[in-house]
C-alpha cells in the first residue's frame, strides 16, 4: 500500500538514510582509530620538525632532524637492515604461504589439523617463540647446529650469536611464524578458481606446472596483489621479532628503523629526532605501496 | 518480538559498560591499613591529619625493601601511609615511569633506578628540589653528591650497592685451590679459575660464571682503568678487560657469552646450583641468594665475598668496585598538602633507621657505620668471616654511570660494542673503533 510513492522523493530520502546509516556503524570503530591513530600519526608528522624530550613543550627546528639523519651512520644501518630484511622475507614468505596454501587446499581427512598447525605458529607469544628459536639457534648446543654437524658441516653459522647469520636467523623465524598467516589468505583466494578452468586446461593437455602458472596464478592475482601489499608494509615495519630475538645485536646487525625509532625515543629521549625517523619509515612503505598499486593496475591493463 | 529486542540492547548494553569498566582498572596494590593514633593520651598537640602518598616501585612480590622502608616509616610516623604502586622491572621501568610523568599519572615518589636516567628526570624538571633534606645528611650517606646538579639535590640515596667477587668455598675446598685473600688481580682471579676448571669442571660446571651485561666488564674499566672516562669518546682503556675476558671465555673456564644469551642463563642460577664457583656481581645479590635459599631456588653452601680483583696492587687497602646508588625522589607534581610527608619519608631513608630496617634484609643501605655493618652480618645465612666483613665495609666504589646528558646514548653505543666483541663476531680492535667512530657522528649534544 504505501509502495507507492512519488519517483523523487524515492531516489533522495532513502540514499541519504542509506549513507548516514552506514557512517553511524563505523562510527564507534572510527572513533577508536581517529583518536588512538590517526591523531597521533598527525602528530607525529608535526614532532618531525621539532625537538623535544617528552616533557613540556616543544622546540621547533625544521629540517634539522632530517639533514642530521642523512648524515647519522646507524640510521644509514637501520635502513640497510629493514631493507635486507625485507627484500629476502617477502619473497620467501610468499612463496612459502602459496605452496602450503596449494598443499593444504585438498579435501582429504584431517585437513583442518594442518592448517591449524600451519597457522599456529602466527598465534603463538612472540616471547616464546624468540626464546625457544634462540636455544634452536644456539651455536654450541642447539638443535639446528647439530644437525648441521651431523650431516657434515663442520663449522655451523652462529646464528643469533653473529653478526653476519643474526639476520637470515630472524629472517627465517619470520617467515615460519606469518607463511600460516599468509596461507590462510592465499586458501581463500584458491576457493575462488572455478574447477571448470582446470578441467578445460586438464583437456588441453596442460601438466601441474602449467595448469600452475597459467590457470592458478591469473584467477589469485587480488589476493597476490593483497598478500603483496600487506606483507611488503609488515615487512618494513617489522619490530617485535626482532626486539626480542635479538635486541638488535650482536652489534648493530639486526638494528632495524623500528627500533631505531624506539631506541631514538625511549631510550636517548629525542622524540622529535625518532619521529623524523618515523616520518622517513613511512614515506618508504607508502612509495612501495604506490607503486605496487600501479604496477598491478598496469599489468590488468595489459 | 520487542520483548527480544530489549533484552538484546540491554545485554549489548551491558557487556559494553562491563568492557569499558576493564579497561578503566588499576594495577596500584592494596593499600596497608592507615592506623591513626588515638587522641587518647592528653597531649597538646593536636593529632595530625592523615597523608596518604604514592611511590612507585617494581617486583613487589619478590623485591622485600620498597615494603621494608615503607612500613618502617608508617612505624615511626603513624599518620603518614604510603602505598605503593607496581611498576614493570628492568629497563622497561624507566620507560614507563617516563611516559606517567609526561602524561601527568606517575605517583608522588618513585625510585631512581640508577644514575644513567637521572639526567633525563632531573633536566625535565621531573624531580623536586629536595636540597633542605640533603643537608642535614653529610658523611655517612653514601652517594648523595651524585644527585647534585648547580648546587641544589635533586633525590637522596637509600641504597648504595657495590660488585663483589663472590666465590663458593665447598667448591673450593672440593677443588684443594686456596680462597680468595683479598689481594688478587685480574690474573690472580683467571689463574684460579683456571685450577678450579681443571679440578672440578666439566659438563654444565665452571670455575667462573660471568654476566651478558656489558657492566660486567665495562664497569671495571672505567673504575679501575687510569684515564677512564666514557664521555671522553675514547674507549682504548677498555681493550685489556676485554682481552682478559675473551681469553678466559675461549679456555673454556667459564660459560661463553653466546651459549650464555641464546639459553638465557641467569646469574642466579649459574652461582646459585653450583655451576659456577666464582661470581662477580653487585651486593644486591645477597639478599636475593638468601631469599633463594629460603624457597628451595638455591643451594645451601659455604660461600664467602671478596673485594673484586684489581687492576694492580697499589689498591688493596681500599678496593676499587663501581656501583650506583639507588635513589627516590619526589614528582614536583605532589599535591602541595603532602610535600612535607614526602620529604619527611625522604629524610628518613637516608638516616640510620631505615639503614638498619634495609640491613636487616640483606640490603646494602647508603647510610654506613657501624650498627648498619653488624645489623648486616647478624643476618642468617651471610658469611661472618673476616674478609667478607672487610669487603663490605672497605670499599672505594666509582658510580657506574656519570651524570649527563650523553650518558644514556653512550651507554647505548657501548652496550652495541659489548655484544659484537663478546659474541667474537668482531674484534676487539674493530669494535672500540666504530664505538669510537659512533660516538663522533652520534653523540653530539
Amino acid at each position: 500500500m504505501s509502495g507507492v510513492v512519488a519517483p523523487w522523493r524515492a531516489s533522495r530520502a532513502p540514499r541519504a538514510r542509506r549513507t548516514l546509516a552506514g557512517l553511524t556503524f563505523i562510527l564507534p570503530n572510527f572513533i577508536g582509530f581517529a583518536v588512538l591513530t590517526l591523531w597521533p600519526v598527525l602528530v607525529l608528522f608535526y614532532m618531525a620538525f621539532t625537538k623535544w624530550n617528552i616533557f613540556g613543550g616543544s622546540e621547533w627546528v625544521g629540517l634539522d632532524n632530517f639533514a642530521r639523519l642523512v648524515g647519522d651512520r646507524s640510521f644509514h644501518k637501520a635502513l640497510f637492515n629493514t631493507l635486507y630484511y625485507s627484500a629476502l622475507h617477502i619473497p620467501l614468505t610468499l612463496v612459502a604461504s602459496l605452496g602450503l596454501a596449494l598443499l593444504l587446499n585438498t579435501k582429504l581427512r584431517g585437513m583442518a589439523f594442518f592448517r591449524t598447525v600451519a597457522f599456529f605458529p602466527y598465534i603463538t607469544s612472540i616471547v616464546a617463540v624468540a626464546v625457544v628459536w634462540n636455544m634452536l639457534f644456539s651455536p654450541d648446543v642447539g638443535f639446528i647446529n647439530q644437525g648441521l654437524r651431523a650431516i657434515g658441516i663442520a663449522d655451523p653459522p652462529g646464528w643469533t650469536t653473529s653478526t653476519d647469520w643474526s639476520m637470515p636467523a630472524v629472517i627465517i623465524v619470520g617467515t615460519w611464524r606469518e607463511a600460516g598467516y599468509y596461507m590462510l589468505i592465499f586458501l581463500a583466494g584458491l576457493q575462488t578458481v572455478p574447477k571448470e578452468l582446470y578441467e578445460a586446461a586438464l583437456t588441453d593437455g596442460a601438466n601441474t606446472w602449467q595448469r600452475f602458472v597459467h590457470v592458478t596464478l591469473p584467477c589469485i592475482r587480488p589476493t597476490t596483489f593483497f598478500v603483496m601489499v600487506i606483507l611488503t608494509i609488515q615487512s618494513l615495519k617489522v619490530f617485535d621479532l626482532v626486539l626480542v630475538m635479538t635486541n638488535g645485536g650482536p652489534g648493530q646487525s639486526t638494528l632495524v628503523l623500528s627500533q631505531f625509532i624506539y631506541n631514538k625515543g625511549f631510550i636517548d629521549n629525542e622524540f622529535g629526532y625518532g619521529s623524523s625517523a618515523a616520518v622517513v619509515l613511512f614515506v618508504i612503505a607508502l612509495g612501495a605501496t604506490i607503486f605496487q598499486y600501479l604496477a598491478n593496475r598496469r599489468t590488468v591493463e595489459l | 518480538m520487542y520483548m527480544k529486542n530489549r533484552t538484546k540492547w540491554g545485554t549489548g548494553l551491558a557487556v559494553a559498560a562491563c568492557l569499558v569498566l576493564t579497561g578503566c582498572s588499576s594495577t596500584a596494590v592494596t593499600p596497608t591499613p592507615a592506623t591513626p593514633e588515638p587522641g587518647a593520651t592528653a597531649t597538646p598537640t593536636p593529632v595530625p591529619e592523615p597523608v596518604h602518598l604514592k611511590m612507585a616501585a617494581w617486583l613487589l612480590d619478590s623485591t622485600p625493601e620498597f615494603k621494608t622502608l615503607t612500613d618502617a616509616f608508617h612505624e615511626a610516623n603513624p599518620y603518614i601511609t604510603i602505598d605503593l604502586v607496581e611498576y614493570k622491572a628492568g629497563n622497561d621501568y624507566d620507560t614507563q615511569m617516563i611516559a606517567d610523568l609526561a602524561a601527568g599519572s606517575a605517583p608522588d615518589l618513585y625510585i631512581l633506578k640508577n644514575l644513567r636516567n637521572f639526567f633525563t628526570y632531573q633536566d625535565g624538571g621531573q624531580l623536586m628540589d629536595v636540597s633542605d633534606v640533603a643537608a642535614e645528611y653529610g658523611g655517612n650517606t653514601k652517594g648523595l653528591s651524585n644527585y647534585q646538579v648547580d648546587g641544589k639535590t635533586y633525590a637522596i640515596p637509600y641504597r648504595q650497592d657495590s660488585w663483589y667477587l663472590f666465590y663458593d668455598k665447598d667448591m673450593f675446598d672440593k677443588a684443594g685451590v686456596a680462597y680468595p685473600d683479598g689481594k688478587w688481580t685480574w690474573d690472580d682471579y683467571a689463574a684460579a679459575a683456571d685450577k678450579l676448571q681443571k679440578a672440578i669442571g666439566g659438563g654444565d660446571v665452571y670455575g667462573a660464571y660471568m654476566h651478558r651485561w656489558q657492566s660486567c666488564v665495562q664497569g671495571f674499566a672505567n673504575a679501575q682503568a687510569p684515564g677512564a672516562d666514557i664521555l671522553s669518546g675514547n674507549f682504548d682503556y677498555m681493550k685489556p678487560y676485554y682481552d682478559r675476558v675473551l681469553a678466559m671465555q675461549d679456555s673454556g673456564v667459564q660459560v661463553s657469552f653466546n651459549t650464555s644469551s641464546t639459553n638465557s642463563l641467569t646469574y642466579q642460577s649459574q652461582f646459585g646450583k653450583q655451576k659456577a664457583a666464582m661470581l662477580i656481581m653487585g651486593s644486591w645479590y645477597v639478599a636475593a641468594y638468601l631469599a633463594q635459599v629460603g624457597t628451595g631456588d638455591a643451594d645451601k653452601f659455604n660461600w664467602g665475598i671478596a673485594p673484586v680483583p684489581q687492576l694492580d696492587s697499589s689498591t688493596f687497602d681500599n678496593p676499587v668496585t663501581f656501583g650506583d646508588p639507588t635513589a627516590i625522589g619526589i614528582n614536583p607534581a605532589i599535591d602541595s598538602k603532602k610535600t612535607d610527608a614526602a620529604k619527611k619519608f625522604l629524610a628518613f631513608i637516608a638516616g640510620q633507621e631505615a639503614a638498619i630496617a634495609l640491613a636487616g634484609i640483606g640490603i646494602t643501605p647508603a647510610y654506613f657505620d657501624d650498627a648498619v655493618t653488624s645489623t648486616y652480618f647478624a643476618l642468617e645465612g651471610v658469611p661472618k668471616d673476616a674478609l667478607s666483613q672487610f669487603t663490605f665495609g672497605t670499599h672505594d666504589t666509582k658510580p657506574e654511570n656519570p651524570v649527563s646528558s650523553k650518558t644514556a646514548k653512550v651507554q647505548g653505543i657501548l652496550g652495541d660494542m659489548h655484544t659484537a666483541i663478546m659474541s667474537e663476531s668482531t674484534s676487539v680492535d674493530d669494535a672500540i673503533a666504530e664505538a669510537e667512530s659512533r660516538f663522533a657522528n652520534e653523540v653530539t649534544d
